[in-house]
């Protein structure tokens, strides 16, 4: 589990680094990007996952969303993976971007010729987290995981099938019932072949459905302007719809204005910065 | 027609037989006669239509000439007393105009006669010699009555103290603390004293005399003041104390004393006390978390009255009673004064008494926050069915507007939509749109001054609702609405919990 080094640069204080590794689950090289803010230089530091959206690498979100100052000022790691294996010669692996390469959809496949690869579940709720813990100073028992769009519906579908796993859990514009939208039905078709019922193991709403485990707090931004939301690709008012009937406390913001793009998510990133801090520094 | 017909039947049978001529020829004079006959008559007849015609026309004409004449009379009439009418009614409006402007002058002379009296009794007041205040102060033609009946040996006491202050003000009156035990001897007397901090003092004089058994009651002290509970307010960095002076004898001043109050509920001696307080009341600095018991002395040159009874204050966390006198007439208050109810019943308008500082629109109600620019907690219990506002508002917030709807106050507000719970964060009439799924029942409030924040908690779930941001340029005060009738309980001295002001 050697860990190469690609790029180091001083960032509010501390540091943003990119580093590269043979993921066992992926078979693959993998990138992630991991922030340690100035306090990781003397203490245990709590840890969030951040999981991109279709199409984006490990750089979107460390270029863009503009995470680290807060961060820094709460004292948090933030780590970002990629959003898919690279590299593995599948055939149709980049037909297309809302499928194979940039569009893992956090889900372990089971058809081929994807289930060797494709198993960005387990590398995100397994194997990064163990190699995030061995490899710098965290705190395991504080973890937390946030995403937008695809990597939205990716962190809610790792808090709602992993009880007390994170500590917190919130989301940019996630796909929210991925089992009703064509971006959704095409991966999961894909990736774990026509039986609808195994689809529903990775499916926010059927997940939140019947979710019993500790207490969550869900914060979910959401541009009013949002191309796909009107498209009926994210279908928050599904996952809403059932949260009000579970009793899962969730505060749904619907931001005037705003569309899909990291404009968006560098807007209300101070935000889901201090959710996650309340619940990891508590 | 029908006689002619017959004629030409006539004719065709002439044709068909002659024979019958002669009998015939008798026959149609005879016709021709009765014909003859016929046509005069109708003759006549349409000469007596002819007429009938003439007169009906005549007739006509003339009526139609009477009609105009009558309704050229009625208009003219018409015109004539609306004219007058007018004219009366003009020349009343002038006139009370008029007087209604003598009133306007009258009245900007009464207060600038008013203003300049103040003026000079502030100028008066503010010269060095107290004493002309007094001789002047008789001369105000206030309503009021303002004379004095002060003694002349008393006067002449004031003349010295008067004369006494040069340049630096003569200090407070020091208070004398009470004896601590094991502070005397049988030839000694250790006095500790405490001191008003802004004074400048050079030396004390100490003066002591043996105290004669049955001295009679020195009848000059003033009685102690009564502490207004309900209009004590806190905080965990301060407290305001506000008392009646509840006295007939001259007051100069008061002293608050207070001392901390031990875990085990006994009281741990004076440990300070704020002397030469001018006024009924006095915002005090106290230490986070703790208990103190406060009393105020009432005291003139005679001493200082006993103690006012004590009030326990707690500063864990922010406590504060609503102001009953804002609350709209719908809205009725429990006796503790934390619970809110806004009733079924209509309210006749004859009981709906409204002054200029009752809401007269949003069933509503201010509380009354302590002016500490700090930290603020406090918690609201809601029921699910119940309609609400709340949040704060400054106190000059239009009476006749609802919370929220204006930039003087900020709210979260409860709507029962028939599919949903529907939240709102207004300010100013505008709300960000945004979901709750579980609808909070305790909702905490905190206000931090310095950051400019008012949050909004469910705190049965611990969770942040929303964050106005807003740097309050007055203080602000709680405020507490109800759109439906229902039920609103407002629990205080809650100590903030962590994640309120992270």
């Amino acid at each position: 589990m050697a860990l190469t080094q690609v790029s180091s640069n001083k960032c509010a204080g501390g540091f943003q680094k990119v580093f590269e590794h043979d993921s066992t689950e992926l078979k693959c090289k993998m990138k992630f990007a991991v922030y340690l803010p100035p306090k990781a230089e003397t203490g245990k530091c709590p840890v969030m996952y951040w999981l991109s959206g279709l199409t984006c690498t490990e750089q979107n979100f460390i270029t863009k969303a503009g995470s680290q100052l807060a961060a820094a000022e709460h004292g948090i790691i933030i780590v970002a993976p990629d959003t898919s294996p690279r590299g593995c010669d599948i055939e149709g692996e980049n037909e297309s971007w809302d499928f194979g390469t940039g569009a893992g959809f956090y889900v372990d496949a089971t058809e081929d010729p994807w289930k060797t690869n494709y198993r960005m579940y387990s590398y995100v709720t397994e194997e990064l987290p163990k190699l995030i813990n061995a490899n710098f100073p965290t705190d395991p028992d504080r973890t937390s995981i946030s995403g937008h769009s695809m990597g939205g519906h990716g962190a809610l579908i790792c808090a709602l099938k992993n009880p007390g796993k994170y500590k917190a859990v919130s989301a940019f514009a996630p796909i929210c019932n991925p089992v009703q939208c064509p971006w959704g039905q095409k991966a999961f078709s894909g990736y774990l072949g026509s039986d609808r019922s195994t689809w529903e193991a990775y499916d926010a709403t059927v997940l939140a459905a019947s979710y019993s485990g500790p207490q969550l707090d869900i914060l979910i931004d959401q541009g009013r302007d949002d191309q796909f939301l009107s498209a009926s690709q994210l279908l928050p008012d599904n996952l809403i719809a059932v949260c009000s009937e579970k009793k899962i406390p969730v505060v749904f913001r619907l931001q005037p204005g705003y569309d899909h793009s990291y404009f968006f998510i560098y807007s209300f990133m101070n935000d889901h910065i201090k959710h996650h801090a309340k619940f990891l520094n508590a | 027609m029908l006689k002619n017909s017959v004629f030409l039947v006539c004719i065709k049978k002439r044709k068909a037989t002659i024979v019958t001529h002669c009998c015939f020829q008798s026959e149609i004079v005879m016709t021709r006669n009765h014909l003859q006959g016929k046509v005069a008559e109708m003759e006549n007849f349409a000469g007596h239509l002819e007429e009938i015609f003439l007169t009906v026309e005549e007739n006509f004409g003339r009526r139609e000439q009477h009609l105009e004449q009558h309704y050229n009379d009625v208009l003219q009439t018409l015109s004539q007393r609306y004219d007058e009418r007018a004219a009366g009614l003009e020349e009343e409006k002038k006139s009370k105009l008029e007087a209604l402007y003598r009133q306007l002058l009258a009245c900007g002379q009464a207060l600038d006669a008013s203003k300049e009296l103040i003026e000079t009794a502030q100028e008066i007041y503010r010269s060095r010699d107290k004493r002309l205040f007094l001789k002047v102060c008789p001369d105000l033609k206030l309503s009021t009555h303002l004379e004095l009946n002060t003694p002349l040996a008393d006067l002449s006491d004031v003349k010295t103290m008067m004369d006494s202050i040069n340049v630096v003000p003569a200090p407070s009156a020091p208070v004398i603390n009470p004896q601590m035990p094991n502070s005397a001897t049988q030839t000694s007397l250790r006095v500790c004293w405490s001191l008003f901090s802004d004074d400048t003092v050079e030396y004390y004089e100490l003066y002591y005399r043996p105290v004669l058994e049955d001295m009679p009651a020195d009848s000059t002290l003033p009685s102690p003041p009564v502490i207004k509970q309900r209009e004590c307010t806190s905080c965990p960095e301060a407290a305001l104390i506000r008392w009646e002076s509840g006295n007939t004898n001259p007051v100069d001043s008061y002293n608050v004393e207070l001392s901390e109050m031990g875990t085990d509920g006994t009281e741990s001696g004076v440990t300070e006390s704020i002397v030469a307080v001018p006024t009924c009341q006095c915002l005090i600095q106290l230490q986070t978390g703790q208990r103190y018991l406060i009393s105020v002395r009432a005291v003139n040159i005679g001493g200082p009255s006993d103690r006012s009874d004590v009030i326990i204050v707690s500063t864990t966390g922010t406590f504060f009673h609503l102001l009953e006198e804002t609350a709209h007439p719908c809205l009725s208050i429990s006796e503790d004064g934390f619970t809110m109810f806004y009733g079924d019943e209509e309210l006749s308008i004859s009981a709906m008494a409204f002054d200029d500082n009752t809401f007269t629109r949003c069933v509503a109600v201010l509380g009354d926050l302590i002016p500490v620019r700090g930290r603020h907690y406090w918690e609201v219990e809601v029921d699910d069915g119940t309609e609400f506002r709340i949040g704060v508002a400054y106190m000059d917030t239009e009476r006749s507007s609802y919370l929220g709807a204006n930039n003087t106050s900020w709210c979260m507000r409860h709507i029962l939509t028939p599919t949903r719970h529907k939240y709102e964060f207004l300010h100013n009439g505008w709300s960000p749109d945004l979901r709750i799924t579980v609808n909070p029942v305790r909702i905490g409030v905190a206000l931090d001054y310095e950051r400019g924040t008012l949050s909004f908690f469910n705190v049965d779930l611990e969770q942040h609702l929303h964050t106005f941001h807003c740097h309050f340029q007055s203080y602000v005060h709680p405020c507490f609405g109800l759109d439906n009738p229902g039920a609103l309980t407002v629990h205080n001295s809650i100590e903030a919990p962590e994640y309120t002001f992270t």
